[in-house]
């Protein structure tokens, strides 16, 4: 009887500690980076999944000396208010296409839908389509104290973004790299 | 039953939509650019507010909170205001007529309007449209030490009918801009 109890313990805590895993691998953000390299006699393809607290732990590793260097420029800081104003502004916009620009080598087109800015280029020689969530921009600056790169920036932006593509860029000589939300 | 209800149905959406189009209030700012020498078109169609807000922010040299300094010579001793009032209270008809070998230029006003064309007659035969609602002038706002308050002139551009403000055509490239 007590080895039969004993067994379904153990059961009992394997199942728990696998949901646990499971569970906490569904709630966390995961960035899959996916290239695919067309070629005829060996195409490649590289799928590298990772979640996003894996990124925001070795931000944390980075020395601050190094970050100390990479001081934001006076100027740049004087334009906070502006960008972040601006950012802001274009959260509460309502949808639309905003810009649109055609000439013979390129179109270029940029349009806000909810919370996020879709920009479309479709250039001779690649196509690049990018959705930037324009909440976690306006998050990721808010928090940034405007006197040093930070890393730590663009993990805010990503852990805010769509589950989807976020970048993809397409080559005409067959190269495909995507970085995908999931 | 099920036809009273579908023609019920079709009441509500028929009152609710002009309901649901006059809340939609945002006005936005246009402009398109055609270069004809590149085949080049530029379509930019931006919300007023987020305009204004840019403006609003902007904090270069000249430009200040939505102020442009205007650089005018000191001895220039020009009383804008003073010049707009007498613009805005003029009865319709012509005010300026130039006629030249390089351009004509045109200002008239016309029903509430004032109407500026200038149409050249060498190098790129550009030729230049502004239509200036009266409204818009009464926003013209000149501070004391020669600014202008751009701000202000855009933030009237709100209660303007929709309507083009700005056209130019020339042998290089047209440039249009309107509001709506």
């Amino acid at each position: 009887m007590n080895g039969q109890r004993g067994m379904s313990t153990v059961g009992a805590v394997l199942l728990a500690a696998t949901a646990g895993l499971l569970t906490a691998t569904l709630m966390m953000d995961w960035m899959v980076v996916d290239i695919r390299v067309e070629e005829e006699e060996s195409p490649i393809h590289i799928k590298v999944p990772f979640p996003l607290v894996v990124a925001d732990i070795a931000a944390g590793f980075i020395p601050d000396e190094v970050l100390d260097e990479a001081r934001v420029p006076a100027e740049a800081r004087a334009q906070k208010e502006l960008v972040l104003a601006t950012v802001r502004s274009l959260l509460e916009s309502p949808d639309a296409q905003l810009v649109k620009v055609r000439t013979d080598d390129a179109n270029v087109d940029i349009s806000k839908d909810g919370d996020t800015l879709r920009i479309a280029v479709d250039a001779d020689d690649a196509v690049v389509r990018c959705n930037v969530p324009i909440d976690g921009i306006v998050k990721a600056l808010e928090d940034w104290d405007w006197e040093t790169v930070d890393p730590q920036m663009i993990f805010d932006i990503l852990h805010a973004a769509d589950n989807g593509e976020l970048v993809t860029v397409t080559t005409d000589d067959g190269v495909r790299v995507a970085v995908k939300m999931w | 039953m099920k036809r009273t209800i579908l023609f019920l149905v079709a009441l509500v959406a028929l009152l609710a939509a002009p309901a649901a189009s006059a809340g939609d209030e945002t006005r936005w700012v246009n402009v398109n650019v055609t270069e004809n020498s590149s085949n080049t078109n530029v379509e930019v169609h931006l919300p007023l507010n987020l305009v204004l807000t840019v403006l609003r922010n902007v904090d270069v040299e000249n430009f200040h909170g939505g102020q442009v300094d205007l650089d005018l010579d000191e001895d220039m001793n020009i009383n804008f205001p003073e010049i707009l009032a007498a613009v805005k209270d003029a009865p319709d008809g012509k005010f300026v007529t130039v006629t030249s070998d390089e351009a004509d230029v045109n200002v008239h006003k016309e029903g509430g309007t004032l109407y500026v064309t200038v149409n050249q007659k060498e190098d790129e035969m550009a030729k230049v449209e502004v239509t200036v609602p009266i409204e818009l002038m009464g926003a013209l706002s000149f501070g004391e030490e020669n600014t202008l308050d751009v701000t202000a002139l855009l933030e009237s551009l709100d209660t303007l009918p929709n309507g083009e403000l700005v056209k130019v055509t020339s042998n290089e490239a047209n440039v249009r801009v309107w509001i709506e």
